[in-house]
């Protein structure tokens, strides 16, 4: 990254973080079309008010829970059951909430609890590829300007894409297979947070032991597997590490 | 109108999920546990993506695995050298789009 010119003010360097935000997300809006559009058709296929099954976009923004809380309600599950899923699904968020936290210190406590609402996964992988970095993204103000504007593309593409699937899910014919493109995306996604050794054996373990794990219910194997990627990162951490202090101690 | 009491208390249940870790700047990883902290991103995606990529309709096989992994290290390339998560995806796709019909003319049954 260059360094900005001294002409620029604040106002233009939060400028700039927010078209960034905005283009960032909008790629992943993008990646999202076919997803989104065959999700909110299965969704406008069940006995579910349509009207609701979109609403499930902007009240819990997470495809999958979304998805599956949809499909319970279809069923008739009760209450308690909807709710545990969603909850067990949504698991994963307490690792971002954790790994975002000394990147969003020095916000609000209002601007904290608007950020949560936003961490979506696409959301999270966007702020922490551009907060993770040698200064920290900027300013408050900029990495503010940068999270919001991804989290409100991302959050108003979602509901708008989900919407086009429930409202007109019956006539679009599927023409070209698309299901590759949201793990290529989160492939990419996670590629730039991959900064060294113990972070490649972390997503490689993760991703295979979730693959292996993907028949538990509830995609508990995604958790599984994300546990299994830390243990064996931090693993990898300590041994370099050791590695590199032992000739010290000689 | 228990559906939406559902999709209301899901959404209330995934906000909590979200903000355990913001809700007080207090209320921190401790120190020890913070260096590990920029491992949860490639682990949490690495265990959306890959399995995505192995086994692009749930179960690993040749016809399915091979295409996605090799559209996988094509884009993964075309990032490498861009640093561009558009042109990555779209080299990956164009590529497994390709593969597929060259494998469609061969007559190999997918």
């Amino acid at each position: 990254m260059t360094p900005p010119a001294p002409a620029l003010t604040d106002d233009d360097r939060v400028r700039a973080a927010r078209l960034a935000g905005l283009r960032a997300a909008g790629i992943v809006v993008l990646s999202y079309i076919p997803f989104g559009i065959a999700a909110g058709a299965a969704m406008g296929a069940t006995s579910v008010d349509p009207l609701i099954s979109i609403l499930s976009s902007p009240i819990i923004f997470a495809g999958a829970a979304q998805i599956a809380a949809v499909q319970l309600l279809h069923v008739g599950a009760a209450l308690a059951l909807v709710v545990v899923t969603v909850a067990v699904i949504n698991a994963r968020h307490l690792l971002y909430s954790a790994a975002l936290a000394p990147h969003l210190a020095d916000w609000s406590t209002p601007q904290r609890m608007g950020a949560a609402f936003l961490l979506a996964d696409p959301v999270y992988a966007l702020a922490a590829a551009r907060f993770d970095v040698p200064g920290g993204g900027g300013s408050a103000r900029e990495r503010r300007g940068f999270y919001f504007a991804a989290g409100l593309t991302c959050l108003v593409g979602w509901t708008a894409l989900l919407a086009i699937g429930v409202v007109a899910g019956g006539f679009i014919p599927v023409w070209v297979p698309f299901e590759l493109a949201i793990p290529l995306t989160f492939l990419l996604l996670a590629l730039p947070l991959i900064k060294n050794s113990a972070g490649l054996v972390t997503g490689a373990v993760a991703g295979v032991v979730a693959l292996l794990a993907h028949a538990l219910p509830l995609g508990v194997g995604l958790l599984v597997g994300a546990v299994a990627g830390v243990a064996a990162g931090v693993l990898v951490m300590t041994l370099t590490e050791r590695a590199d202090r032992e000739p010290v101690d000689a | 109108m228990l559906e939406l009491l559902a999709i209301v208390l899901g959404g209330i249940v995934t906000f909590v999920t979200r903000a355990v870790f913001l809700v007080s700047r207090r209320l921190r990883p401790p120190k020890r546990v913070e260096r590990y902290l920029p491992l949860l991103g490639p682990a949490v995606l690495g265990a959306i993506a890959i399995p995505g990529l192995l086994a692009p309709r749930g179960e690993v096989n040749l016809v399915d695995t091979v295409p996605a992994v090799v559209a996988a290290v094509v884009a993964w390339l075309a990032w490498r050298f861009t640093r561009q998560i558009a042109l990555g995806l779209l080299a990956g796709l164009l590529l497994w789009w390709a593969i597929l019909a060259v494998m469609v003319s061969l007559g190999v049954e997918r």
